[in-house]
């Protein structure tokens, strides 16, 4: 088997709404920086960097690792570049984390993000033409699907919302800060795509995220705690086919089994102590709990509704704030993965879950039919 | 940590199509198809997939997805994408094929260039401040980068236009190729410039097409073929995107991925490399390739006609590596170099190395 | 009859790019009449970097000098056919340029007229724009010793943070086979598919291939379907206003697994019945437009909607709903 990999640097750019005071290159450069200074590295000691961000239409800039590496120190290096759709951050997470497995590599940085503000993603999404249905109005029918199946009550969205919008209160990095967000104010929201409310939807931001991965030798020799990648998996599947399942994609179930069984879980609500989830629209929260494994079929919106996702809960979900809170789309998976990586640290600040020793980074993307999952932990040795 | 023994155990390409009419994902079906059929492998015998391509070369944000129709993925499948050419694809095959818990994978490069102008779309890889707005496109940058080997004396028009001529020769023989014939240096010479000190016959015609490999690791690469190609050591290395922080006469990035996979300067002698496929989409550039690479004449470059002869962008550099495993397989080489590059002027470059497991029997 | 046509496409957008604290300066620079390079020890750069190089470590707007207007070409192309993105409809040459006091060069146009008047090591001089907004095409480069006084703008406009770029890329094939026979299918007033060699489903509108089985489907494998089908999703969309936008309303996009098909074919645009009665499992029936007023001009290579332009209205048929279960396999 291949060798350990362990995250040893976090870096994070301010997530907002537009980034004003950077250009692409000053965005991925804030957070690599801060991921190497948090490792106590530079430039100079990474051997390979990977890349990742959704369209390039996003940004109008076609293989954007040509014109920004030199801005992240890859030259004479190798570097490339990952593109999955929305689950983009976790799988360049994952392809890092394999260069480092590979035993080709002992040091490497990965680097995903995106400057919404440069462009539109709805734009984008609807391939440059008028009359697109966005993001949302692909995934409306499929909550709704969901809704009508698990006979889930509408308020679970609601709180969804909220909980994740006062989690991101406490992330000095979030774009939205909404410290007076009520229930009531999502409910009376404006009705975007039906069921989901403005304040359900993530919004668009400019973002970068970066982490240092490295060999179990330079991890022992890292000043700051190392997260230790325990495992990952990916599966994907076809977007529309007859007899296709949206609401709960059997991509995502595989992908989830494959990993726990790769780690050893049998039981993940009780074995994984928090999970960063892709949760773009609230009800995606008990969707993917129970797509992902965790709650039975017709269970997660309970888990949801119990208070169980809560920071103070049995199985905190998205403490970070999450995809509700900051939407850089390509680094939004990675953001995930490293916030994953920090709760396991002990390094999430104000919304550590204490003693957290495993935890779940996630992102899917496409039509639900990409996904990419990663569980890390503090020890190598901790499940 | 042992590298492990991973070989191409099947390759497949479409012809380099001027206009092909129909969907990219008929064309990636074509090798996929062809791929399981000649290993006799069940899609879900394949451990991990990967593909590369370009959505603006498709004219659609999020084009790549439906690639996956022509490359089977129900039930679901292990697998992810670059936007890159198919090579980098390979790249991340072989190293999670290194990771040794699986150990089969499939490899698909793709793109229809024929829609869209291919310097309109890829004068968007430049610096989108001071280089994008200019619409400085890969092919205004080869000029230069010509105009530089030769001001340097490093070569001349005629030598250019005998690469041309080299290539397109070598191209009869290949049933794949877009152009291919007998021309003379004084044919082409005589033939106006399209971005001086390059001719139009200099620059490689974007193509419509796909190739796609399946790699496997050492017991399950023998079991699933008798000629198995050996894959010595893959590399890859970008250099500085502006120009003017880069020596444009040389490919500092190709020496350094040859040393990397330890055929360059500095490295254990061996013997030369029977066959070379280079990235050559423009003359000049197997010039400077050769000299990065130290090859003389007991090489055989680009007998496939190379990518001036046939180039469906995003699977031109896979296609490199599927003509040298070929002729490897088939015995008219026992160990080659492939090599992919991307960007403009040869700014970054992967190498391949391969071999079988007996010695040349014939010509490349 | 309206006819079939070739795909002509531009995807487009007017991006913005926020320049940050060094690209910034030398476009504000540009636009000033000045060329500005950044410092770094005995090496002088232009354009500019936010960034040493060699080491990575961050320069600073303090960093930039001014260089120029004045350089030597120190290798050149000559563009024989300019693209729509170039800054010349004519021939120029693109050229490496080091600038007078720059130890680098840069890339830029110059306007020399003809081939022959380009040459290694000549002498070239910047020209600014009467009418500058702080890009690189602000300036040109043309042959020449004599710098040219830059007009003067406004000493009191902002510093150049934001730039505007409108990027698009034209697309323009024929249509496949398979999809001008749908269209052709449309104006004659009927919905064609496709019904896989491998399983018998059948896809509408027929895609040339089946993937579940990864066969290829050519003419052989068309057939009709009807115009009557049941609703398997539906989303009410509030429209999002974006470039080429030209949607204001909230209408409702379906999608309906038309009698005959195994697919459902999505993006139907319904405006004519309320949201609040609009239900998964209900029987539409498509009411088409005159033969006349057929218009397949939006069917394209990429997108496999059905067009709008191809019926006036989905009207309920009066048939009792399917009951949603039976159609929960097809939500998308």
């Amino acid at each position: 088997m291949g060798q350990p990999c362990a995250v040893i640097g976090i870096g994070q750019t301010l997530y907002r709404r537009r980034r004003r005071d950077v250009s692409l290159d000053g965005l991925v450069r804030e957070a690599a920086l801060r991921a190497l200074e948090d490792a106590a590295l530079t430039f100079a000691d990474i051997e390979a960097v990977v890349i990742g961000k959704a369209p390039d239409a996003l940004e109008g800039v076609i293989m954007p690792e040509l014109s920004l590496c030199d801005a992240l120190g890859a030259v004479g290096k190798p570097i490339h570049r990952v593109h999955t759709a929305g689950s983009v951050g976790a799988s360049t997470a994952i392809s890092a984390a394999v260069l480092v497995e590979s035993g080709r590599y002992d040091t490497v940085l990965t680097v995903a993000y995106e400057k919404q503000s440069e462009g539109n993603a709805t734009w984008a999404l609807s391939g440059g033409r008028s009359g697109g249905q966005g993001a949302g109005g692909t995934f409306a029918p499929w909550i709704r699907e969901y809704i009508r199946r698990s006979e889930a009550p509408e308020h679970i969205g609601w709180m969804v919302a909220a909980k994740d919008r006062l989690n991101a209160v406490k992330n000095p990095y979030a774009h939205l800060n909404l410290p007076d967000i009520t229930i009531e104010e999502v409910r009376r929201s404006p009705m975007l795509w039906d069921p989901i409310h403005f304040l359900e939807s993530c919004p668009s931001s400019d973002g970068a995220a970066a982490m240092v991965l490295a060999a179990p030798d330079r991890a022992r020799r890292s000043p700051r705690p190392p997260a230790w990648v325990l495992g990952h998996a990916k599966r994907t599947e076809l977007s529309t086919f007859p007899g296709r399942d949206t609401v709960r994609p059997r991509a995502g179930v595989e992908c989830a089994a494959a990993l726990y069984d790769s780690v050893g879980i049998t039981d993940p609500r009780s074995q994984i102590d928090v999970a960063e989830l892709y949760v773009p629209f609230s009800w995606y929260e008990p969707m993917w709990l129970e797509g992902h494994l965790i709650a039975g079929e017709g269970e997660g919106w309970k888990m949801t509704d119990s208070g169980a996702t809560a920071i103070d809960g049995d199985f905190p979900v998205n403490c970070s704030g999450g995809v509700l809170s900051s939407n850089p789309i390509g680094a939004s998976g990675m953001i995930r993965c490293l916030e994953a990586a920090n709760q396991v640290r002990g390094t999430a600040g104000d919304y550590q879950v204490d003693g957290a020793r495993v935890a779940l980074g996630h992102a899917y993307g496409g039509a639900a039919q990409y996904f990419a999952m990663w569980i890390v932990g503090s020890d190598l040795d901790v499940l | 940590m042992a590298v492990s023994d991973i070989a191409i155990v099947a390759t497949a390409q479409t012809p380099a199509y001027a206009h092909y009419n129909g969907p990219e994902v008929q064309l990636i079906m074509s090798c996929v198809n062809r791929l399981l059929d000649s290993t006799g492998l069940h899609r879900d015998g394949i451990d991990f997939t990967i593909a590369g391509s370009c959505d603006y070369l498709s004219g659609m944000p999020f084009a790549f997805v439906s690639n996956l129709d022509g490359m089977g993925a129900w039930p679901p499948v292990y697998e992810s994408h670059v936007e890159m050419d198919g090579a980098w694809a390979l790249f991340e095959a072989w190293s999670r094929l290194q990771v040794g818990d699986i150990d089969v994978a499939m490899v698909v490069g793709s793109g229809r260039s024929s829609p869209c102008n291919a310097r309109e779309v890829f004068h968007l890889q430049a610096d989108p401040y001071a280089m994008a707005p200019l619409g400085l496109d890969p092919d205004s940058l080869a000029g230069i980068q010509a105009r530089a080997l030769i001001d340097a004396a490093l070569t001349t028009e005629e030598e250019i236009a005998a690469v041309v001529v080299r290539s397109r020769a070598a191209a009869i023989h290949n049933p794949m190729a877009q152009v291919s014939g007998t021309v003379s240096v004084r044919d082409l010479m005589a033939e106006p410039y399209d971005m001086a000190p390059l001719r139009a016959h200099d620059i490689a015609p974007p193509a419509d097409g796909a190739a796609a490999v399946i790699i496997a690791t050492g017991d399950r690469a023998r079991a699933l073929t008798a000629r198995p190609v050996w894959i010595r050591g893959i590399d890859h290395r970008i250099e500085s995107h502006h120009p003017g922080l880069r020596d444009l006469t040389d490919s500092v990035s190709t020496r350094l991925a040859a040393a990397g996979i330890g055929i360059g300067a500095g490295s254990a002698p061996a013997p030369p490399p029977d066959v070379a496929e280079l990235h050559v989409t423009h003359a000049h550039e197997e010039i400077i390739l050769r000299s990065a690479l130290d090859l003389g004449d007991a090489t055989v470059i680009n007998p496939s006609g190379g990518p001036l002869c046939g180039n469906p962008v995003m699977a031109t550099g896979l296609i490199r590596v599927v003509e040298v495993a070929d002729r490897i397989a088939d015995g008219r080489a026992g160990r080659g170099v492939a090599h992919a590059s991307s960007g403009a002027a040869l700014q970054q470059n992967l190498l391949c190395c391969l071999e079988g497991d007996r010695p040349c029997e014939g010509v490349p | 009859m309206g006819k079939t046509n070739d795909v002509d496409f531009t995807l487009e957008y007017p991006y913005t790019r926020t320049t940050g604290p060094v690209i910034g300066p030398w476009l504000t620079g540009l636009r000033d009449g000045r060329i500005l390079a950044t410092r770094i020890g005995d090496r002088v750069i232009c354009p500019p970097v936010e960034y040493d190089p060699t080491t990575g470590a961050s320069t600073s707007p303090d960093d930039l000098v001014e260089v120029g207007p004045g350089g030597v070409v120190t290798a050149w192309t000559w563009v024989t056919e300019p693209t729509s993105k170039h800054p010349f409809a004519t021939p120029f040459a693109f050229a490496q340029i080091r600038l007078d006091g720059a130890t680098t060069t840069m890339v830029h146009a110059v306007d020399a007229g003809c081939i022959d008047a380009m040459e290694t090591g000549m002498r070239v001089m910047a020209r600014f724009r009467d009418e500058r907004r702080g890009t690189v095409t602000d300036i040109w480069f043309a042959p020449g010793h004599e710098p040219v006084t830059p007009s003067t703008v406004d000493p009191g406009a902002e510093p150049v943070e934001i730039t505007e770029h409108l990027i698009g890329v034209r697309i323009r094939e024929p249509l496949f086979p398979f999809r001008a026979r749908f269209a052709q299918g449309l104006l004659e007033g009927r919905i064609l598919g496709q019904r896989s060699p491998a399983d018998g489903k059948v896809h509408v509108p027929g895609r040339g291939y089946d993937a579940l089985n990864r066969v290829p489907m050519g003419p052989e494998d068309d057939v009709e379907v009807a115009d009557t089908g049941t609703v398997t999703s539906f989303t009410e969309i509030t429209p999002i206003q974006y470039h080429g936008q030209t949607e204001t309303e909230p209408y409702i996009r379906c999608s309906i697994l038309l009698d005959g098909a195994d697919t459902t074919v999505g993006g139907i645009d319904v405006r004519h019945i309320p949201v609040g009665s609009f239900r998964v499992g209900m029987r539409l029936a498509m009411v088409w437009r005159p033969e006349s007023e057929r218009d397949v001009s939006s069917i394209d290579n990429r997108w496999s909607a059905l067009p709008a332009g191809a019926y006036e209205r989905w009207e309920p048929t009066g048939e009792p709903d399917v009951d949603p279960e039976l159609v929960e396999d097809y939500p998308f």
